[in-house]
């Protein structure tokens, strides 16, 4: 085997092209495939562990599928999924690492993009020299980031901050979301199958070939420790085909979804305290983290709370406490409770709004969501925001058809140099897919006052009701009331100060 | 806040018997040198896993404690006199006994260990052997693997330690590596599986081409 090592070979795909590989002993192996990479590591071949999967007929409908019709990293005019422009297609192929081709020859595999750079480490991660030569060119699973023992070996330059792990988080919902939006479900989502990469905030989902797809032959993949919905831990007993044997679906995607926000968030994991369940290790994982899965903050019932808890879904303002209690309070154990991809999307967006720097330069994680600005406090170091910097924004829409009647519709705690976009200035816009990121206003502090520069706003009107032209700003005071444009679906802005 | 994280504790019990002499046992070294550098790029074993290696001649001992794998240090191994492999097990069962956390109100247990025992020939201390694979039948480890390397290996000792008994044709370099790779990979995915419902074992990778799983 060893002459092979580094020997160049080819696959033939199922449209006839030939593409190159280079043979390698002991590729990285998962659980299910080995992978090759290209001669210039732009694509990856990944083959199966278990060679028989080439007369697996449904495997191969379900990833013709999976690189076809469903694809959201294809604009619809290349044969990806349906309405998908080639700016959707674009946003969504940095996210995934969707499949794009299958191998025939010399067996059964498939061809996916490689990951960008700066989801493998490089070669000076670690504050431990030798282990830099370990983890050089590994890639940046989701684990490294959200394990305090992990963390410990990585450079603080790798950590990223508070900031950095919402925005992962809002990255990783939408994602889910489009899956989910096309009927797909991961199946698999986990600490494994999620990339991130702190520094830039990014986040790719990996390991796309054992979705869900609907009306086909379902994967038979399980999941992953400590992201297996209970349900579908529970019903492992009854083999798969029996109607009894719950199987992975966008329910249980949803149950992994929401454990890996809570790890990003909060650096733990909702469900491992310390109750007891069994002397034996295996059972008490089975009870743990099925049938008597419990939630480390459950309100009411403490046997699982860890003495020690400091941060607590309190400090992450009401509306993600809130989910989060429905994903492992009343939906742990009901998968209908459990809260949409789209409702994480839409909570941790509107989260992101209420972000504020700490001002203690040796907090460790720099950002926190400033929900109550009567104590404003950095619940990871205790630092308290000074009161001339309390200040927020209150967003309100106008409700359809009434003139002056308004709706409020997000809240914005400001900070200096923070950027506003068009969903700051527009009732009908929502940062996903299809908005641009192209800066329409700021705000910044200038001489002890706070002000709302005018950047790329038409008809922006003053709290005096004057025109703010581009270029011009608004003074941020308290009790002022202004509209960010006089479009019907322009915002109006209320300002108010921290007590 | 308290660390609740399991353990996963992996004994490697090492046949150095003179017969490993020479190049397999430096293919031996080189292959925990491997194995080490391969889990401490797998975050999840570098979390949990917990790595010992005992070996086996005319005695057997631990040579390097349960460890974490950021404090471990590669052991010094030599090989020469015979095959006391029973003494090796005999060795296994007290380590366990003594090093691996049980799960008790208030404490986190560890994860069942998990064995890999390789070696080149067979038993030389057969009646403790024997009576060793007795008491092991009492224990709860998670999986034993044992690889009979080369064309002296009997594997029909091995076959009552374990049904997961792998044949290796040569005492290669190359197919000895290729062999800690594997075990990388078993530690792997252990580590971050252990899919199963209570009772069952992990499910361990497919093992390299080469290799024979013994029937």
């Amino acid at each position: 085997m060893a002459q092979n090592n580094g020997r160049t070979a080819e696959a033939t795909l199922a449209d006839g092209t030939k593409i190159q590989y280079v043979i390698k002993d002991n590729p990285p192996r998962g659980g299910m495939k080995y992978t090759y990479f290209a001669p210039d590591k732009s694509y990856v071949v990944q083959f199966y562990n278990d060679p028989s999967v080439t007369n697996d007929i449904n495997l191969r409908k379900r990833i013709e599928a999976i690189i076809g019709k469903y694809n959201p990293t294809l604009p619809e005019q290349k044969g990806g999924a349906r309405g998908n422009s080639e700016t959707m297609a674009q946003y969504f192929a940095g996210k995934f690492c969707w499949p794009t081709a299958i191998v025939v020859q010399p067996e059964f595999g498939i061809v996916s993009p490689a990951y960008p750079s700066n989801f493998f480490f490089g070669e000076n991660a670690s504050v431990i020299p030798e282990l830099n030569k370990d983890m050089k060119g590994k890639d940046k699973k989701s684990k490294w980031f959200t394990s305090p023992k992990l963390r410990k070996y990585l450079k603080e330059s790798e950590l990223g901050d508070f900031r950095s792990m919402l925005q992962m988080s809002i990255s990783l919902a939408r994602s889910v979301r489009r899956m989910h939006q096309a009927g797909l479900a991961h199946s698999d989502l986990s600490c494994n199958n999620v990339l991130i990469d702190p520094p830039t905030g990014g986040c790719v989902v990996i390991d796309i070939d054992s979705l869900v797809v609907p009306g086909l032959y379902p994967p038979e993949v399980m999941g992953t420790t400590g992201y297996i919905a209970p349900e579908v831990l529970e019903t492992t007993k009854f083999p798969f085909g029996d109607p009894k044997r719950i199987l992975p679906s966008s329910y249980t995607d949803l149950h992994a979804l929401a454990v890996l926000i809570y790890e990003y968030l909060l650096l733990r994991h909702p469900l491992v305290g310390p109750k007891f369940y069994s002397n034996d290790p295996v059972e008490d994982d089975f009870l743990s983290m099925g049938p008597k899965a419990l939630f480390i903050e459950h309100p009411k019932d403490h046997s699982n709370r860890p003495k020690d808890l400091r941060v607590t879904i309190k400090d992450l303002g009401s509306e993600l406490e809130s989910l989060f209690l429905r994903a492992f309070v009343n939906g742990l154990h009901s998968p209908d409770d459990r809260p949409t991809a789209m409702e994480w999307e839409k909570a941790l967006v509107r989260s992101w709004d209420l972000l504020h720097p700490c001002e203690n330069p040796k907090c460790r994680e720099k950002w926190f969501i400033m929900h109550d600005i009567s104590n404003p406090v950095c619940p990871f170091c205790g630092t308290r925001v000074k009161k001339e910097d309390v200040l927020r924004l209150t967003l309100k829409s106008q409700i359809r058809g009434k003139t002056g009647q308004w709706i409020k519709s997000g809240e914005i705690t400001v900070y200096h140099n923070m950027p506003l976009f068009k969903w700051h200035v527009y009732a009908n816009t929502f940062p996903d897919e299809k908005t641009d990121r192209d800066l329409m206003a700021y705000i910044c502090k200038q001489n002890g006052q706070w002000l709302l520069i005018n950047y790329n706003i038409n008809g922006m009107t003053s709290p005096q009701g004057n025109l703010v032209p581009q270029g011009k700003a608004v003074l941020l005071s308290n009790g002022a009331v202004f509209r960010m444009s006089g479009d019907p679906n322009g915002l109006l802005v209320e300002v108010s100060c921290g007590k | 806040m308290a660390d609740y994280t399991r353990r996963l504790p992996v004994y490697l019990l090492l046949d150095c018997s003179g017969s490993m002499m020479g190049e397999p046992i430096e293919a031996v070294k080189q292959g925990i040198k491997a194995l080490l550098s391969e889990l401490k790029g797998n975050p999840q074993a570098l979390e949990t896993a917990y790595l010992s290696v005992i070996t086996f001649d005319s005695t057997a001992r631990q040579v390097t404690p349960l460890t974490e794998l950021m404090q471990f240090k590669e052991p010094q191994i030599s090989a020469g006199g015979a095959t006391a492999m029973g003494g090796a097990l005999r060795v296994l069962m007290e380590c366990a006994e003594r090093e691996v956390h049980k799960s008790t109100e208030g404490q986190k247990g560890d994860w069942r260990p998990l064995v890999f025992i390789l070696t080149d020939g067979c038993p030389t201390d057969t009646s403790a052997f024997n009576q060793a694979v007795q008491d092991l039948r009492a224990v709860k480890f998670g999986n034993i693997i044992a690889c009979a390397a080369g064309s002296n290996a009997d594997t029909t000792y091995l076959k009552q330690i374990t049904e997961n008994v792998l044949m290796m044709n040569t005492l290669s370099a190359g197919d000895l590596a290729k062999f800690f790779a594997w075990v990388s990979a078993s530690i792997g995915v252990s580590a971050k599986a252990c899919d199963a419902a209570p009772g069952e074992n992990f499910e361990l990778p497919p093992p390299p081409k080469g290799f024979v799983v013994v029937p």
